[in-house]
């Protein structure tokens, strides 16, 4: 039996399952996961209630059935334009009104959605439960907005609450009502209709900050001491909700994809390169001495002949998955089909003689063409043994199943900067000099050259030596323009990496982190144009926050058929 | 050939008494049935848009064809409107292999007093053509483009059909009509859900008069035409549970159309469910015999999400239990 899998993969898992629930509860298909985060259509949706943020420490799988279920009815029963035309500023009044609208939405589960109503409330019930016990409740902020959450649920949803909350929060519940009674009742009433909805909300909400901020005043007028305490540890309890949003909004301008936001412009992103002058694309062949890579190829191939990988059964589902029937040349002596014409002597001479037809014949044909890019970054060494392996079996059961393939690999030069550093030190050292240090791009083995021929400078991998640093933006952009100068009908761009891109000299006389935002800019570039797909395997690491279909590999394991499942499945997934 | 007399279609009589549809229109209806009339399914729940297209077709003897996703029932659409016109109708499912000797008619070997002669065979296209008759042509895709030709003249509203082997000049009948369905546009196998189907001629595709789309009806509509198939399911266990039935295979459609699937829940399907459900009474195992099974095994823990959802119960197949984090 296979031991289970990793924490981070079984969290990826359970994402892309939540993820499918989501798109078809709520019919929005673009709807996915990204580094942990929600994305609708390619844009980071920000999720401000404050029980839809399950925490993978504490609470268990079924947690986020609640979660995905919740934000399917969000997107489908509400208008995002809608709120952010409303969305007060203030944080509390913010929240207040993101909880109402939430509860709202969850308010319209369908009838024939049981097991959606008892996840929503599973996952109610349970937040409640953690607030309380982490003792959240107990400043003022905490037990208004408590209560009102709770208040709310039971009004909206019909949720029902234990013994202890209900002794809790009557008290403050009365008071509550004395102040926004009137909206408060008339929520439930019209919930079927937003915009009626988020006029109540408003009020309730306006008035929930303006009593804090009285209740802040009070209390800092009798015991300042106490004050500082008590705020800061109920604004703990919502910073996190507060930071998310943030973030969010910084997220979007980033990718640039933001429209009539005012901070999109100012904060636009370019990315820029020193200097071109020292960067070089080699031949794996003129890096390695000829004698060390027979000797490494030895290597390679005492490694995969112990792994007993099947190649002819990856080659056929590689087939089936990447071919289209052609019509290919003429099936002769059948039954039936068209005459033909050669053969009907044969039926003069023996009349009992049927078989004078032919027919058209089908023949799956795959014109494609697969780029494996694989990071050869310092940190790759401890892995490129088992990479080594995958590329040099993947390309060989694309092959063997019609389509070709190119191993590709980017790294640097030198390490911390090389001579493009020398040179800004020369020049005076100009701020923000944009990518600093000479990049090294690796062909081991190109779409014209077949794997056998390419067996040796595959094997050329395995002198990790090589390895310095990695700068994934501009080795996408040299794989997609490699990609797009070959004639295929079909165009896969697979990268392998172990992290973010990582170059010491430019992180360090940069402001920004520019190699990453480069990359997920290039990434979302590829993904959106039509030609090439791009699929992203991670070694032991969620690349889900730079590119959209994404696979975390745990080659710790042995690199068993297995995996090749699983890469099959990613690419099936989406094509 | 013999003269072949038929009574026309003489009694006129309004849709909205036969379909019950608003509509003013009146179709033409045969006195008797006669033997190729089909049967009356008198639970077959009609779709206003397209029973007034197939009657267009019927009436003004026009083209029609029909497009949509599998088991969305589009022949039996086209059947049991031709039952309630008592108006004749055949069927001829097309493939890859049905070739122009199969459609026109090829000489044959036949003993005639004691001797072999060969003779003329008409294939189905003449035969219906001298008859009120409806002639369906279903999966009409499949069809290779190329023999499609034959019934390029008749796709035109008098179009008369040249027996080129017999020198012969076929008039068709005035209640001889044409229809065809189709799971693409005939623009092929896009989505991976038709293998099979051809890249159709646009010229072809032009011919036809009037193009309906056929896809899966509102929630409400599929749950009673599943109730008025199996009524022991709905008398045992009520509405709710059909209502659900059809919630799930709502989600399945959906995770298809955003590619998380690879097949989907027709509504012949939910029925072939309910039925199940009657021999295994228990929800769930007529559910995986009747579709779960049907699914790729990557993509079962998705279904069964769904159908948590649907029916709060959970699946054997589903992933959740081992994905527990904490």
């Amino acid at each position: 039996m296979n031991p289970p899998p990793r924490r981070e993969k079984r969290q990826q898992q359970l994402e892309e399952l939540c993820a499918a629930t989501l798109r078809a509860l709520s019919g929005e298909p673009r709807v996915r996961y990204r580094g942990g985060r929600l994305e609708v259509q390619e844009r980071h949706f920000p999720v401000r209630a404050p029980h839809l943020h399950p925490d993978p420490e504490q609470d268990e799988s079924r947690a986020w059935r609640g979660v995905s279920d919740s934000l399917a009815l969000r997107l489908k029963h509400s208008d995002p334009a809608l709120v952010r035309q409303v969305l007060p500023a203030q944080p509390i009044e913010r929240l207040v009104f993101e909880l109402l609208e939430q509860l709202r939405v969850e308010s319209l589960v369908a009838d024939c959605h049981p097991g959606v109503r008892r996840n929503l409330l599973q996952r109610f019930e349970q937040w409640s439960q953690q607030f309380l016990d982490a003792g959240q409740a107990e400043g003022h902020v905490g037990l208004l907005l408590f209560t009102l959450a709770q208040m709310s649920w039971i009004l909206l949803c019909g949720g029902r609450a234990g013994e202890q909350t209900e002794m809790l929060i009557e008290a403050p519940r009365l008071s509550l009502l004395r102040h926004f009674g009137a909206a408060f009742g008339l929520m439930r009433r019209c919930r079927h209709h937003q915009v009626e909805f988020s006029g109540h909300a408003l009020v309730i909400a306006a008035k929930a900050q303006e009593l804090i901020e009285n209740l802040d005043a009070e209390l800092l007028d009798n015991d300042e001491r106490k004050v500082s305490e008590i705020t800061e540890k109920t604004h703990l309890a919502f910073a996190l909700l507060l930071d998310v949003d943030q973030d969010g909004e910084g997220e979007v301008n980033s990718s640039g994809a933001a429209e009539g936001n005012s901070r999109g412009s100012s904060n636009a992103f370019t990315y820029q390169v020193f200097s071109r002058d020292y960067d070089c694309e080699r031949h794996a062949a003129s890096l390695v001495r000829p004698e060390l890579l027979r000797e490494l190829r030895q290597r390679l191939d005492r490694r995969l002949a112990g792994q007993g990988l099947n190649l002819p059964r990856l080659a056929k589902r590689l087939g089936a998955l990447l071919a289209a029937p052609r019509r290919d040349g003429w099936a002769f002596a059948q039954t039936d089909g068209q005459i033909d014409a050669g053969r009907l002597s044969r039926l003069i001479i023996s009349p009992e003689q049927r078989e004078i037809f032919r027919h058209e014949q089908e023949r799956p044909h795959s014109d494609c063409l697969v780029s494996l890019l694989i990071d050869n970054s310092g940190s790759m060494r401890n892995h490129i043994d088992s990479v080594a392996l995958l590329a040099d079996a993947f390309s060989r059961a694309l092959e063997l199943a019609g389509a070709r393939s190119e191993i590709l690999g980017f790294t640097t030069g030198q390490w911390n900067g090389g001579r493009p550093l020398k040179r800004w030190r020369a020049m005076g050292q100009p701020a923000n000099p944009g990518r600093l240090n000479e990049l090294s791009h690796v062909v081991y083995k190109d779409a014209e050259t077949s794997w056998r021929r390419a067996r040796p400078t595959i094997a050329a991998l395995l002198k990790s030596d090589l390895f310095r640093e990695g700068i994934d933006g501009e080795a996408l952009l040299w794989a997609r323009q490699r990609l797009l100068q070959r004639d295929a009908r079909r165009r896969i761009l697979i990268v392998i990496s172990d992290g973010c891109p990582m170059d010491s000299a430019t992180h360090q006389t940069n402001q920004q982190d520019i190699l990453d935002l480069h990359l997920k800019h290039v990434a979302r570039q590829i993904e959106q144009e039509p030609g090439i797909e791009l699929y992203a395997l991670g070694v032991g690491l969620d690349l889900s926050p730079y590119y959209r279909n994404s696979l975390e590999l745990d080659l710790s394991r042995s690199l068993d058929n297995a995996v090749f499942d699983e890469i099959l499945r990613l690419l099936k997934g989406r094509c | 050939m013999t003269d072949l007399n038929f009574e026309p279609a003489s009694r006129l009589v309004p849709v909205r008494e036969l379909f019950g549809i608003d509509s003013s229109l009146r179709v033409p209806v045969f006195l008797t049935p006669d033997e190729h009339v089909p049967q009356i399914d008198a639970a077959y729940r009609f779709n206003p848009e397209v029973t007034l297209a197939i009657l267009a077709g019927f009436t003004r003897n026009r083209r029609v064809m029909l497009q949509g996703l599998h088991g969305s029932g589009k022949s039996t659409h086209i059947e049991q409107v031709a039952a309630r016109l008592n108006w004749p109708c055949t069927r001829v499912n097309l493939d890859g292999h049905i070739s122009r000797l199969d459609l026109i008619g090829k000489d044959g070997i036949v003993l005639r007093e004691g001797k072999q002669v060969t003779e003329f065979q008409e294939g189905i296209l003449p035969w219906a053509l001298r008859r009120p008759m409806a002639l369906i042509f279903d999966e009409y895709d499949a069809g290779r483009p190329d023999v499609m030709f034959v019934i390029q003249r008749i796709l035109e509203r008098d179009g008369k059909l040249n027996l080129l082997d017999q020198n012969q000049v076929i008039l068709p009948h005035p209640s001889f009509r044409l229809f065809a369905t189709a799971n693409t546009v005939g623009l092929g196998n896009l989505n991976g859900l038709y293998n099979g189907t051809q890249v159709l001629n646009q010229a072809q595709l032009d011919r036809w008069n009037i193009v309906a789309t056929l896809n899966y009806l509102p929630q409400a509509e599929e749950v009673a035409i599943v109730a008025s198939r199996v009524p022991h399911l709905l008398a045992r266990h009520g509405e709710p549970l059909l209502t659900q039935m059809v919630a799930v295979a709502d989600l399945t459609r959906q995770g298809f159309a955003s590619g998380d699937l690879s097949t989907l829940m027709s509504p012949r399907c939910v029925i072939s469910w309910a039925e199940n459900m009657e021999i295994f009474s228990d929800p769930a195992l007529a559910f995986r015999l009747s579709f779960l099974n049907k699914c790729d095994e990557a993509e079962r823990p998705i279904v069964a999400e769904y159908y948590q959802r649907c029916f709060d119960q959970e699946l054997t197949e589903s992933a959740f239990p081992l994905l527990a984090l904490a």
